[in-house]
């Protein structure tokens, strides 16, 4: 902090003020309440309420089918980070490598960022659709009894893909330019010293990309939590048997369309834990990253 | 090597079409009849009714009280999409130059408190911010819309580590010549954040227009529909009892998901940079 | 705050608050779930009552699906901004009716605005779903359907069959249907057909406390042996090949029906009017198969699904004298009878109901009149209706169980067990949220 700044006594707070009081306004007001409402028990008309302690809590937590969606929105998040993120790699490393043709490559392989997840679901019911979709009309020609309806399995690949397609953009951009910021020094000196490509990707490449990798990690992982909530209200609603509801997407299923805000809100607060332990995580990170 | 080259220019290859494969496959079947894509399935060749198909989308009447299009859904989501990017920036600007550039005693606490907007996205807030919204009367209006989802100081905390990279030197040189915090920020600092601001622009650009589920829960009155929430409208009437219209809600995903793309492909380079610059 | 507001909205040109513009009529607004198709019945039949006086302007607005509008209202109504009438579905009717004060009681709210309420104009099997104890309308039915059986009248034939009455009979013709080239049934809503209307239809108790109307349900009845026995069965019919269940979706569970490889569907008396646009083959409607093992020879009613209008209190006298007057309008025999026509559902008042047979609707439309005779069959104890707190998730629970039996990953017994245990902690919950 031997930073230089400027001394004033009124002007930051007056520069800072509208940020604050929007946050104030409409993150703190209404994060306070969620945290209030997880500890009362209301009706859905919010005309009488009473202080029920840890209760909502104790149900969220007891519930088989809410740590059947935890164990899922695991399962899921993974997948979604880690194949997104590999294909995303294999793309970025083959078109750092080539020289002709990268930019159009590159453009071509970015665009589908701008693409809502709403939308990607949208695309999603169309594609897996029983008797008008592709896709469903593929896997069931290899074989496979394709049946998201009815499948937790299938349903799951449905969304997992559906995911997957929409962060490979992402992952590209800032794979690609990671891979670009080693110094061609180090290029070369790898170039010269391993020559089986596939060895010097492990080596060399890998270890200079591991705070990319790192930081792009934590952003898939938040994406599958929270951002592939409209992939999945299009595609399948958590169904079947609740088995594709994410945690988010319990939140807004019990809370919001069941009606039960103190319940709801203690889902909210259980993921306000887990989403500051990521952001920790998240922060660190940035930190080192913005040092070196 | 070439043969190295080849496969890599296949592997490339084949990630395209598995990315733009399906968008393409939207687009052509939405030119077609909905008896044809009933029958056969989508299409992956354009067909005849391309005009058709989305003139009556964006300019007929869909079936709401008031005469609600895809024209009209569309500019609401651009102003969205404007009104938070522009709004964002302008607040974030401002708030990170006070919080870097300023020695005041409450600044660390601050910025822990707009860091700690970070941590709890709309969803999972999302009844008390619509208490909050209507209790201010902002229900079914722009400023409603766009102000709870400006909440999250993912810019501020961007500009923030955007200023810090800025080299101490140019403050030094700037404090010789006498500048002011006003002069500094409007000559120095803004003129070299330019290029960051217009990739902060387009990255919230993006994020604003393709916002769903706090515009439906928001938006009770039909002319403040956007075009992303217009699909969930689609869903319903797929799953309702009537003939599906396929080739419109194939035509309303399509030009859904056209402008943002059109954005980030014009503004390829900046949005780019932006993105890897400012890791969210 | 204030500030912020106004350097935002400068900046970004965008200061436009919505605001009604102000008119000589008195506003009414009108959140409904009818897309599509409907939406547009609606609409019409909204610019009809607006065309019919002056004084008052009803502006209804599609809010979504059935959850989405319930939601929305509740919302609405927490923030102080309800409207002043909400249209709110079979499975949400406990939510709303428990709420005390929330709801102005539709039979008040006319009494007490100058049209007179008498609950015997309504056709019976509608007059009780949406009232108190009493007998007196909380709701106003809107659109009331209840489950019946389409069947393919082509595959039928083919198969050398008649439509079952009962499901002794379907486990008869089934497999000659099979042998026909078909799969003999599907549905489209298993918590609704399967289990809610069973225990009507056979005249079952499905909850304690009357069904919940005379107190707050705190027991559910589904984990009977008579349910079990029915899952039991249709899980062996689905094994069979008899019996196709393609989720939980209306939709998913109409379409191989529309597309002639399923040869009857269970679905909504609602559901015939959209039928007759996208089926391409003959079609006939009968009654929802029931058990003879069960009933004994008896045939009862079916509850009606669908949803009903509810009115928000704490509105201005004025609003409410016009929804008074809508809802007069809406109940008008004309009104009903050109709703029963457009979309399927049956009309809710006796008047209209014999205005329809006497226009000769049923000589050119026999199916049409199936819904409406079915709701007139035998009433006993367990046919009024069922009153149960946070039913959208039990719902929710029951669907989540099901999809886990038809896809063979659960045992019949151990998803009713769940369900039992499952609904029951709901139940118990919603009752301490209104004690």
């Amino acid at each position: 902090m031997k930073r230089q700044q400027f001394d004033s006594f009124t002007l930051p707070y007056l520069l800072i003020a509208p940020q604050l009081a929007i946050i104030f306004i409409f993150f703190v007001w209404p994060a306070a309440q969620a945290v209030y409402q997880s500890f009362m028990l209301e009706d859905p008309f919010g005309l009488a309420s009473q202080f029920v302690g840890f209760d909502n809590f104790i149900e969220v937590v007891s519930n088989e089918h809410y740590a059947r969606s935890a164990i899922f929105t695991a399962i899921f998040s993974g997948l979604v980070a880690f194949l997104s993120m590999a294909i995303a790699l294999l793309l970025a490393v083959k078109a750092d490598g080539i020289l002709h043709g990268q930019s159009a490559y590159k453009i071509m392989l970015t665009w589908v960022y701008a693409v809502a997840p709403a939308v990607a679901g949208m695309m999603g019911v169309f594609l897996f659709d029983r008797s008008i979709g592709p896709l469903n009309h593929l896997f069931n020609a290899t074989g496979w009894p394709f049946n998201p309806q009815l499948d937790v399995f299938d349903a799951s690949v449905t969304v997992i893909l559906v995911s997957v397609w929409k962060q490979i953009s992402v992952n590209f951009i800032y794979f690609l330019a990671g891979l670009q910021s080693i110094p061609r020094a180090v290029r070369e000196a790898a170039l010269i010293d391993c020559r089986n490509g596939f060895r010097r990707f492990w080596t060399v490449t890998l270890p200079l990309l591991a705070p990319t990798g790192f930081f792009v990690l934590v952003i898939n992982i938040t994406y599958a939590f929270f951002e592939t909530f409209g992939v999945i209200d299009t595609m399948t609603r958590g169904a079947p048997g609740g088995g594709t509801a994410t945690l988010v997407y319990k939140v807004y299923q019990d809370g919001f369309l069941g009606a039960d805000i103190g319940g709801s809100s203690a889902q909210s607060v259980i993921l306000m834990i887990l989403v500051l332990g990521l952001t920790i995580v998240q922060f660190r990170v940035i930190e080192k990253r913005i040092h070196y | 090597m070439h043969r190295i080259k080849l496969t890599d220019h296949l592997i490339l290859i084949l990630g395209v079409l598995f990315l733009l494969l399906p968008i393409w496959v939207v687009f052509a079947s939405s030119t077609h009849r909905p008896e044809t894509i009933l029958n056969q399935g989508l299409q992956f060749w354009i067909g005849d009714y391309f005009l058709e198909t989305y003139s009556a989308v964006l300019f007929d009447n869909t079936g709401f009280t008031q005469a609600v299009n895809a024209v009209l859904m569309l500019k609401n989501s651009l102003i969205l999409g404007l009104g938070f990017s522009v709004g964002k920036i302008l607040i974030s600007t401002i708030a990170a130059y006070a919080i870097v550039y300023f020695r005041f005693p409450a600044g660390s606490f601050f910025f822990w408190i707009i860091f700690s907007s970070l941590l709890l996205p709309l969803e999972v807030r999302i009844i008390p911010s619509y208490e909050v919204v209507s209790k201010l009367g902002m229900l079914n209006s722009y400023t409603g819309l766009i102000l709870p989802l400006i909440a999250s100081a993912t810019a501020t905390f961007f500009f923030r580590q955007f200023y810090k990279s800025v080299p101490e030197e140019i403050l030094e040189a700037a404090r010789i010549d006498g500048a002011g915090p006003f002069r500094f920020f409007v000559d120095i600092l803004l003129p070299l954040s330019k290029t960051m601001i217009a990739a902060i622009f387009i990255i919230m650009f993006v994020v604003g227009w393709n916002q769903y589920l706090w515009p439906i829960l928001m938006t009770t009155d039909e002319s403040y529909f956007t075009v992303v929430m217009g699909i969930k409208q689609i869903l319903n009437d797929l799953e309702g009892n009537r003939i599906p219209q396929y080739n419109k809600a194939l035509a309303l995903s399509f030009l859904a998901m056209l402008p943002p793309v059109m954005v980030v492909l014009i503004f390829q380079r900046w949005f780019v940079k932006g993105l890897v610059e400012s890791e969210k | 705050m204030k500030a912020t507001k106004t350097i935002f909205a400068a900046a970004a040109g965008l200061a436009m608050l919505g605001a009604g513009a102000a008119n000589a009529a008195t506003e009414i607004t009108f959140w409904h779930a009818m897309g599509g198709g409907l939406g547009e019945t609606v609409n019409t039949i909204a610019k009809d009552f607006n065309a019919s006086q002056s004084e008052y302007k009803l502006t209804p607005i599609y809010k979504g699906g059935y959850e989405e509008t319930m939601t929305a209202g509740i919302a609405a109504f927490r923030a102080g901004e309800a409207p002043n009438i909400i249209q709110i579905f079979d499975a949400g009717s406990a939510t709303i009716i428990n709420a005390k004060g929330a709801v102005y009681p539709v039979a008040s709210l006319l009494n007490e605005n100058g049209v007179p309420f008498h609950a015997e104009d309504y056709i019976s099997g509608v007059r009780n779903f949406y009232a108190d104890s009493k007998g007196d309308m909380i709701g106003m039915p809107f659109n009331s359907s209840t489950p019946v059986l389409y069947y393919n009248k082509d595959a039928l034939a083919k198969a050398g069959v008649q439509p079952p009455k009962t499901w002794e009979e379907f486990e008869e013709i089934a497999p000659k249907l099979k042998k026909a080239g078909y799969i003999a049934l599907s549905q489209s809503h298993t918590p609704w057909i399967f289990s809610e209307n069973f225990h009507s239809r056979h005249n079952i108790p499905l909850a304690n406390d009357n069904n919940g109307f005379d107190g707050v349900a705190t027991k559910i009845n589904y984990n009977n042996e008579h349910m079990r026995m029915h899952f039991s069965k249709a899980r062996e019919w689905q094994q069979a090949g008899l019996f196709g269940y393609y989720g939980s979706k209306w939709g998913d569970n109409q379409k191989p029906f529309i597309d002639q490889e399923v040869a009857m569907w269970l679905g909504s008396s609602g559901s015939f009017g959209g039928l007759k646009k996208s089926a391409k083959f003959a079609f006939g409607t009968t009654n929802l198969p029931y058990w003879n093992s069960i009933t004994k020879g008896e045939e009862y009613t079916t509850f009606i699904g669908g949803a009903a209008l509810f009115a928000f209190s704490g509105k201005e006298k004025a609003q409410n004298e016009g929804v008074a007057k809508f809802f007069q309008f809406l109940t008008k025999p004309e009104t009903q009878f050109f709703w029963h026509k457009e979309t399927g559902y049956v009309p809710i008042t006796n008047a209209a109901y014999k205005l329809a047979q006497e226009t000769g609707y049923y000589n050119d439309e026999p199916d049409a009149e199936v819904g409406i005779q079915q709701l007139n069959q035998k009433a006993a104890a367990n046919n009024k209706g069922y009153r149960l707190g946070y039913y959208v998730q039990i719902r929710e629970v029951m669907t989540r169980e099901y999809d886990q039996v038809f896809a063979g990953t659960k045992s019949v017994d151990d998803a009713f067990a769940a369900i039992e245990d499952g609904a029951n902690k709901l139940l118990a919950r919603f009752a301490k949220t209104v004690q």
